[in-house]
């Protein structure tokens, strides 16, 4: 990444941060319904095939769950690729944001950073032109720390 | 020293070299050197490594783990192996020197016998030796950090001494952890002033440009071989240690960016090797290992392991040499057409006892200790048991170290953190002040009492907890427990994350999610979490006063946490015991 497209990024990430508020922490089974329901508004009810032409690079461990730099690209031709849509699992509100590339954008590629408010699966889902969804996910860990 | 001949030639068969200390060498100065140069010399190349050395510039006693346990599908192989199941997984010989360093087993006994371990200036003497039987131009010597950080020495000195022993020792290479706890403008200062050796790292970027810190990798020509090595720090430093010391950086595993730069090195710099020196953890690195191609040898650090073997994921070698600086790796290469058609690797052990020590560095050890001597040797009190640190959940020093905080806080729970370094003190032995610092010698060693909330409490817990049993080394923070003293509990190692803990009792009482307890802890970022927190003494300082009032400890050898689905410290692999 250059700092050109760092810095439309860093732009991009602040709005995203101010919609994704920490809420106390609910039951597993509510965060999965609300996680399909999310996911369900944006595929409209189709279910995202796991593919490796789509790569999601997250952290294993997050340094700072307010600030979670991921990167996300489809290894498709940028045409192909209507949009690539970010969900937190485990947030509060699963649905983060959608990244439409254009042609001048040259590849389906997007990194920022994301606010997770504790230890989720981060799901990218590539949307391409012709209807069908893949995805790419990856567990992250928010941890207080503390071993040495 | 009771030693017998035959010892003595199994000891400096594992030695490697010729023994040369005080009484051995007087009985058994008949013996011809070719007899103990036990280590066959390979091809062109010797790669010399050291890991997690913690700044112990003389000789300690180290005891290594009686508990080792991690997820059961993980115990039992090298990164999770101690004890008997260690003595039987390397088929080591019982009351040999190979099981005074390797093992808990025996420990007090063997270490009457063979005394204490380590000391650079003994490490020394095998580097080079090591060096006039090679040529320099023969021996690149790698250094997977944690080098810094452990003692008063290294503290008062901010490092100073360390670097300078390390330039003494003829370190090429080295990557770090701890070294970040003296801030990032020390670090700076020591590597681009007095370090000679080449600090890399792969996994360090500028938050804000997202730019390497350091240069990712080196190549050097070895014994005609051109090898290129990567450095990677150790990936959780960030949330393991006080985020303000690398304010501005940002760490991690970086697996992407490690491929690619192994893909540089073998495609555009046609180096003939590919090594990795790395502080990530043993687990983690023969994890990371079976996802990156192309690294032909890992140098690991971190989790202290002392591994004897290497051992292979797909064409990848792996070693690890122990800690404290009771070890130096030798590996001895042929390579040919860019493969490695045959080595030889020993873990020498640094015995103090039979090793001459090298003048120059011991000079050195005795000018950085002469203004702190007198401070640091002054006797504070005795032990009745075995004061050690490793432990998955317990220890004995960390105990002693609890109560002193208790006493001064008159806090309910005390936390201590489950750090890998330390020391070791026989019982009987008197304590010094070296010795406390040996244990507490931190740049953030301010004690805090802070409330918190029971339910909130348990959380965290789960949480460390989680970053030492999970399933996947690369979630993995290659720690132990923190210790808790005032709080007894149990744990099922296996149970999902957040559920592993139960049964809690708090000064002999049920435990209350509800309730506020008052806690107190050093060397972690817990008082963040907690509301009112108050600051007092240095840890150092509060054991200090508190084993000069005791005059004697005995603190008892029982945990306070009692593993539900592994019933011993060192199973064998699949969580069985032996």
């Amino acid at each position: 990444m250059n700092r050109r497209s760092f810095l439309k990024t860093t732009a991009v990430a602040a709005s995203l941060a101010a919609v994704a508020p920490i809420v106390n922490v609910k039951s597993a089974k509510a965060d999965e319904n609300k996680f399909k329901e999310a996911l369900n508004k944006i595929t409209g009810g189709k279910t995202p095939k796991t593919s490796s032409d789509v790569k999601l690079v997250a952290p294993n461990i997050a340094e700072n769950g307010a600030v979670v730099p991921i990167k996300a690209s489809v290894n498709l031709p940028v045409e192909q690729v209507k949009a690539i849509h970010v969900f937190a699992k485990d947030n509060p509100n699963p649905y983060v944001f959608s990244f439409y590339p254009t042609t001048q954008n040259g590849e389906a590629f997007i990194s920022t950073r994301i606010k997770l408010a504790k230890t989720t699966e981060v799901y990218a889902v590539a949307e391409l032109n012709d209807g069908t969804f893949l995805q790419a996910f990856k567990k992250v860990k928010v941890t207080i720390g503390g071993c040495g | 020293m009771n030693l017998t001949r035959r010892d003595f030639l199994e000891l400096a068969a594992v030695l490697g070299l010729t023994a040369t200390g005080g009484d051995a060498l007087a009985k058994l100065n008949k013996l011809k050197p070719e007899e103990v140069f036990e280590f066959k010399p390979v091809g062109n190349v010797t790669l010399l490594h050291i890991c997690d050395l913690h700044a112990h510039l003389k000789p300690l006693y180290f005891r290594e783990p009686s508990t080792l346990l991690s997820h059961p599908s993980l115990v039992g192989e090298p990164g999770f192996l101690c004890g008997e199941a260690y003595l039987d997984y390397y088929g080591i010989k019982r009351g040999s020197i190979r099981q005074y360093f390797d093992t808990a087993v025996d420990f007090v006994e063997l270490a009457h016998k063979y005394g204490k371990m380590g000391g650079v200036a003994y490490m020394a003497t095998i580097v080079k030796n090591i060096i006039a039987e090679r040529g320099r131009d023969r021996v690149l010597f790698m250094d997977s950090g944690d080098t810094w950080q452990g003692t008063a020495v290294a503290l008062f000195t901010k490092a100073k001494a360390i670097v300078d022993v390390q330039n003494a020792l003829g370190i090429d290479v080295m990557v770090g952890h701890w070294e970040f706890t003296y801030g990032k403008d020390r670090v700076m200062e020591l590597i681009d002033n007095h370090l000679k050796a080449e600090f890399i790292s792969q996994n360090i970027f500028d938050e804000m440009w997202e730019e390497p810190v350091f240069k990712p990798y080196t190549i050097r020509e070895v014994g005609g071989v051109k090898i290129g090595v990567i450095g990677n720090s150790y990936p959780y430093t960030p949330i393991a240690n006080p985020r303000e010391f690398i304010q501005g950086w940002t760490f991690g595993i970086r697996m992407e960016n490690l491929q690619q730069i192994v893909d540089e090195l073998r495609n555009d710099k046609k180096v003939d090797l590919v090594v990795l020196l790395s502080h990530d953890g043993f687990a983690l690195d023969i994890a990371l290992a079976k996802n990156i191609k192309g690294i032909d040898i890992l140098f690991s650090g971190h989790t202290h392991d002392p591994a004897p073997k290497p051992i292979f994921v797909g064409n990848t070698m792996i070693v690890i040499a122990g800690s404290h600086g009771k070890y130096v790796g030798r590996l001895d290469l042929e390579v040919k057409n860019r493969k490695i058609v045959r080595y030889n690797y020993k873990l020498i052990p640094v015995a103090s006892n039979f090793i001459k020590p090298d003048p120059e560095v011991e000079k050195l050890v005795n000018h950085y200790y002469k203004p702190y001597e007198k401070k640091l040797s002054q006797v504070i009190g005795k032990t009745e048991t075995l004061l050690y640190k490793r432990d998955t959940f317990y220890s004995t020093f960390d105990r002693v170290i609890s109560e002193a905080i208790r006493e001064e806080t008159d806090a309910e729970i005390v936390f201590t953190p489950g750090y890998r370094w330390g020391t070791t003190v026989l019982p009987g032995e008197d304590i010094t002040v070296d010795n406390v610092y040996e244990m507490t010698a931190i740049t953030y060693p301010d004690v805090y009492r802070f409330e918190m909330k029971g339910s909130q409490l348990k959380m965290i817990l789960e949480d460390i907890a989680d970053n030492v049993f999970n399933e996947n080394p690369l979630y993995q923070q290659g720690g132990d427990m923190s210790r808790l003293l005032g709080m007894e509990y149990e744990i099922k190692i296996t149970a999902p994350m957040g559920k592993r803990i139960r049964n809690i009792r708090v000064n002999g009482k049920p435990f209350d999610p509800n309730r506020y307890y008052v806690l107190a802890a050093w060397g972690g970022n817990l008082h963040r979490a907690g509301r009112n927190p108050k600051k007092f003494r240095p840890v150092y300082d509060i054991v200090i006063d508190y084993i000069k009032r005791e005059k004697v400890v005995k603190p008892p050898m029982k945990s306070n946490v009692k593993v539900i689905d592994i019933p011993c410290g060192c199973p064998k692999k699949g969580g069985i015991c032996p």
